[in-house]
């Protein structure tokens, strides 16, 4: 069964971000595009001729996406949540590591962007981890799914997660790093056909990852833990349509200024 | 494949370019992206983004400045790929017509596959454009398509094509 | 056992002896295989070997103490620095009273325990291969024959320097050879005897001399209070003052390991040849202090000093690789990376559980072969293609593609899954937190770990921006000429690195962090594809239609000047507190 959904894993992101879009859309009174356009969109794709810079940059972003695939992958299999989050730092890598290796201006800027937002998300979700720790006293995600009373006892932890959920699915305001209007994409702007598919499907698997830690507050709850995925995906498209993108120096001032010490309070309240 | 073609023309992104135009049929562009027209209920997302589109959505006559741009960036279109010209001028070189800091249209330097007329061309006009180019779009091949002028060297890596300098200098092709 | 210090010796004086290359290539080779192989054979057996020096000896070592004293006078006169002419004489005083109330020895002053074999295992495995590097490197230097031999034979003198300390039991004993390791770095760090050099040497030898002055000060509070100066003893007895000396040694530890505010010899070091950077600050001087802070760990462990030990080498971690981000030249950004990751060791070593202590030794097994594949990677591109700073390396990897995959390798190793370091810290994390609700403290540890990692993954990345950069493929790129005396030392410590990293992930017994080595392949599979990938079309770059090629600039965050002084202050401060925690307890 669990195989099975890591399977479909791509398609359920695929989902949720084509329901991201009818939601922003019906926010914005428009009617949208229809919920299954993630999937035209990657039919169409394939169908496209492929142009590569080298073949070095075109592969890494397949390796992105089956590392990233891995991750999500161990999520679903309840596995330590530390080797995950780490496990994610390293498909961001290779992906940073691809908007390196080509010469191209928009390139490197996203590139930088996204290192930075990896400075900005990464200890936030590391805490996250060990404040889930202190609760259940296991790193196991299947451990911890057997737990309960997150909410409770880490209700900081939980704004402080919220504050980084729109860096990582990447929401304004803290868009910078895709930034379409400023550095037409980043790091995707130069794939195209096949390969962009592979950072278009990891998209969705961000989508994935970053929810399923929204939704290990429930606990052992799945009911609560879908109530606040749900809500955490209401507020988050509800603040992209409301603000302006912010400046990556900015991020990283709201991020470690707000997000970590609210963080820090509420571990040092378990505590004490 | 037959199966994958059917998707084309429910998810054409499209690229914007302004070849030197007064920017009124810009506005109209975006007009009918904004949530009254709404063109992303057909899928349409404005990437930007000459790697990723499927149609160019070129406004203005072409001045000698963005010449080799609208070419650069038309080669970079990866096929199968539409070029709707939008508005007169792009079209016909309109108001811009015989002035010698212009071209009179497009056509002279890509191939167009859809002219929408007006000055500026309205919303409505620019969305019937490109449903219509999207039968085109349907129907195309994945063969390479080539600019008309300012074609230059193409070089190969082991029997396969390479676009790199598609387009060459303008200079070397004035004659 | 005696192989490892002699051996060099007996090496260095051949290399003497017979300045040519030839030999020299032999010579280091075989005390590379030699040593590695006894240090090897040591580790596998559990005997502890202890060893009483005669009467004659300890004479012995109080002259060449002295000399030695003597002799950074001569040189603070020579070149007119108040600084070491202050501290030599007052080593030489302290150093004076110390001997003349120091007991008769009661036990063994050199005791080769666990964790000098492990130490051996470091310091000889990587300094023999730094020592090979070196004949080829200094074949490229511009300087004479004889000079050349007596780099080689002071690098090997230096290995047997090393080999004795981490083996001294006696306070006074390691502080003969922890000022010998001083003057070892202040000759090579002014080898190249330009003002530059001269004057980074001079600082080098006052701020070590610091942590001699400390230590003395330490062995005096020892004998005072206890009456020995003997490590063993003195770890082993109680009472309130045992703390005030441990923390007096656990500061010239900082002091070594250069955390702030002492880097500046550290990185004043990198105008030195590569393989004195590699060798002092990567593979072999600057382990001195995690090593002194893990023989002081079980008195350290849980104490209010312990907590706070490691508070501060946490707060060294970070706020060296913060300093970092602004710094252009890549040695230096390698050496400030070094020394936060000494912080990182010194405070995991500090914590004094069995298995943060164990953490603090795996990741300084893998952080000296990583930084010594880093550095002598620079040393390859200094040498071949005379390139410095990050700025000067824009696009290299079309130049050099050997040499940016080892240092790819050595980027990748320090900060990635399943390399050595990595699970170092994920491990670290695991275990500090299963500590925290006794130690609160501890809580800033983790998340300066935390934080650190990130900025140093910054760091190392945006070094790799630099030289990743490249151009449409259409044009192959040019192939690179790196001679065997600088790719066979690489392939070892790459090779090695890999082997251990492996080895580790083995001895967890944790099926799960075996898994973690999967995507790992998925990355060794990819280039089989490359073959795959010429049907598809080249394309150049987008750049809005223009058709020339734009590089963007690298980054960096300076830290206003303000920021910087707060930053010094604070650690002096901490410094200052260290000590003042260790009285107080």
């Amino acid at each position: 069964m669990t195989w099975i959904w890591i399977l479909l894993a791509p398609l359920l992101g695929g989902l949720i971000y084509g329901g991201e879009r009818v939601l922003r859309a019906r926010m914005q009174r428009r009617q949208g595009p229809p919920l299954l356009q993630p999937f035209y969109d990657m039919f169409k794709l394939l169908d496209k001729r492929t142009l590569i810079i080298h073949a070095p940059h075109a592969l890494l972003a397949v390796a992105h996406f089956l590392v990233l695939w891995f991750t999500v992958a161990a999520i679903f299999l309840g596995w330590n949540l530390l080797y995950i989050i780490f496990l994610h730092l390293f498909a961001q890598i290779l992906l940073i590591l691809a908007g390196y290796s080509v010469r191209s201006v928009y390139s490197h800027l996203g590139a930088n962007r996204e290192l930075l937002m990896v400075v900005a998300y990464e200890p936030i979700l590391i805490v996250v981890a060990v404040g889930f720790y202190l609760i259940s006293g296991s790193f196991e995600i299947s451990t911890i799914l057997q737990g309960g009373g997150y909410w409770h006892q880490l209700p900081l932890l939980f704004v402080a997660l919220l504050i980084i959920v729109p860096i990582k699915v990447k929401k304004s305001p803290f868009d910078v790093g895709e930034a379409h209007q400023e550095i037409v994409g980043g790091i995707e702007i130069e794939y195209s056909g096949v390969f962009y598919e592979f950072l278009y499907m990891s998209r969705f698997l961000e989508y994935i990852f970053i929810y399923s830690f929204v939704f290990l507050f429930g606990g052992e709850s799945y009911w609560l833990g879908a109530v606040l995925v749900a809500g955490t995906f209401l507020v988050v498209n509800l603040v992209d349509n409301a603000t302006a993108r912010v400046h990556t120096a900015d991020m990283l001032k709201i991020v470690y200024g707000v997000a970590m010490s609210l963080a820090i309070i509420n571990i040092l309240g378990v505590l004490l | 494949m037959k199966f994958f073609t059917t998707f084309r023309k429910k998810s054409p992104w499209i690229l914007h370019y302004n070849a030197g135009s007064c920017n009124g049929c810009d506005i109209e562009i975006l007009a009918s992206l904004a949530p009254k027209f709404d063109l992303e209920r057909f899928g349409v997302i404005n990437t930007g983004n000459p790697k990723q589109s499927d149609i160019f959505l070129v406004t203005g006559p072409v001045t000698y400045r963005s010449r080799e741009r609208l070419v650069e960036l038309y080669t970079q279109i990866p096929e199968p790929k539409v070029v709707v010209a939008v508005g007169s001028c792009t079209a016909t070189g309109g108001v811009f017509r015989g002035m010698v800091n212009t071209e009179d249209g497009i056509d002279r330097y890509i191939p167009v596959d859809v002219y929408v007329p007006g000055c500026a061309s309205s919303p409505q006009l620019i969305i019937d454009g490109l449903v219509k180019a999207l039968e085109i779009l349907e129907a195309k091949s994945k063969e390479i398509e080539k600019p008309f002028k300012l074609f230059g060297a193409i070089e190969t890596i082991g029997n396969k094509l390479s676009r790199l300098n598609m387009a060459k200098k303008v200079h070397n092709d004035e004659n | 056992m005696s192989t490892l210090f002699l051996l060099p010796i007996i090496a260095s004086v051949f290399t003497l002896l017979l300045p040519f290359e030839r030999v020299h290539y032999f010579i280091s080779a075989s005390v590379l295989v030699i040593l590695s192989v006894s240090a090897f054979l040591l580790y596998s057996s559990p005997e502890i070997v202890t060893f009483q020096l005669s009467h004659s000896m300890n004479l012995l070592v109080v002259i060449a103490d002295i000399i030695l004293l003597l002799y950074f006078l001569y040189q603070g006169i020579k070149f007119k620095s108040a600084n070491v002419i202050f501290l030599s004489a007052v080593q030489l005083l302290l150093y004076g009273y110390v001997e003349s109330i120091a007991p008769i020895a009661g036990s063994a002053e050199i005791v080769v325990d666990n964790l000098s074999k492990f130490m051996f295992l470091i310091i000889n495995g990587v300094g023999g291969i730094i020592v090979l590097y070196s004949v080829r490197y200094m074949h490229d230097e511009a300087v004479s024959a004889t000079k050349k031999s007596l780099f080689i034979a002071g690098l090997l003198l230096f290995i047997s320097i090393m080999n004795l300390i981490v083996c001294a039991n006696s306070i006074l004993l390691f502080f003969l050879l922890f000022e010998m390791t001083t003057l070892a770095s202040y000759l090579l760090i002014s080898f190249r005897n330009d003002p530059l050099s001269r004057a980074n040497g001079l600082k080098a030898l006052w701020m070590n001399q610091i942590g001699g002055v400390i230590i003395l000060l330490g062995a005096l509070v020892a004998i005072e209070g206890f009456g020995t100066v003997m490590f063993d003893t003195l770890l082993k007895s109680s009472g309130g003052m045992v703390l005030f000396a441990v923390a007096l040694l656990s500061l010239s530890a900082l002091v070594k390991g250069a955390a702030l505010p002492f880097e500046g010899w550290l990185l004043g070091a990198m105008v030195a040849p590569t393989p004195v950077s590699a060798m002092l600050h990567s593979a072999t001087m600057v382990k001195i202090a995690p090593y002194l802070i893990l023989k002081l760990a079980p008195v350290l462990g849980s104490t209010l000093l312990g907590n706070f030990f490691s508070v501060t080498g946490a707060l060294v971690f970070v706020a060296a690789s913060y300093l970092a981000l602004s710094r252009f030249v890549f040695k230096e950004i390698l050496g400030y990376s070094t020394v936060a990751l000494l912080g990182l060791m010194m405070a995991l070593a500090a914590i004094g559980t069995k298995e943060s202590m164990t953490l603090a030794m795996v990741l300084m097994v893998f952080h000296a072969l990583s930084k010594a594949l880093l550095f002598l990677s620079a040393g390859v591109l200094e040498k071949q293609y005379h390139v410095k700073s990050i700025e000067e390396m824009k696009g290299l990897v079309h130049r050099a593609p050997k040499t940016v995959g080892f240092i790819l390798f050595g980027f990748v190793s320090l900060t990635l899954p399943p390399f050595g370091l990595f699970m170092g810290k994920l491990l670290a994390i695991t275990s500090i937190s299963s500590l925290l609700r006794e130690r609160p403290l501890l809580l800033i540890v983790v998340l300066s770990l935390v934080i650190g990692s990130a900025l140093l993954v910054l760091l190392y990345f945006k070094v790799a921006s630099a030289i990743l950069s490249s151009p449409c493929d259409i044009h192959p790129s040019e192939k690179e000429y790196l001679p065997y005396g600088f790719s066979i030392p690489l392939w070892l410590l790459t090779l090695y690195s890999i082997a251990v990293s492996l080895g580790f992930i083995v001895l967890q017994k944790n099926l799960f962090i075996a898994w973690l080595a999967l995507p790992l392949l998925v990355v060794i599979l990819l280039p089989s594809m490359v073959k795959r990938m010429e049907q598809y079309d080249r394309i150049q770059p987008y750049h809005c239609g223009e058709k020339e090629l734009f590089d963007a600039a690298l980054v960096y965050y300076e830290p206003s000047i303000r920021v910087r002084q707060m930053i010094y202050w604070s650690f002096g401060m901490l410094f200052v507190a260290v000590a003042f925690i260790g009285v107080l307890s």
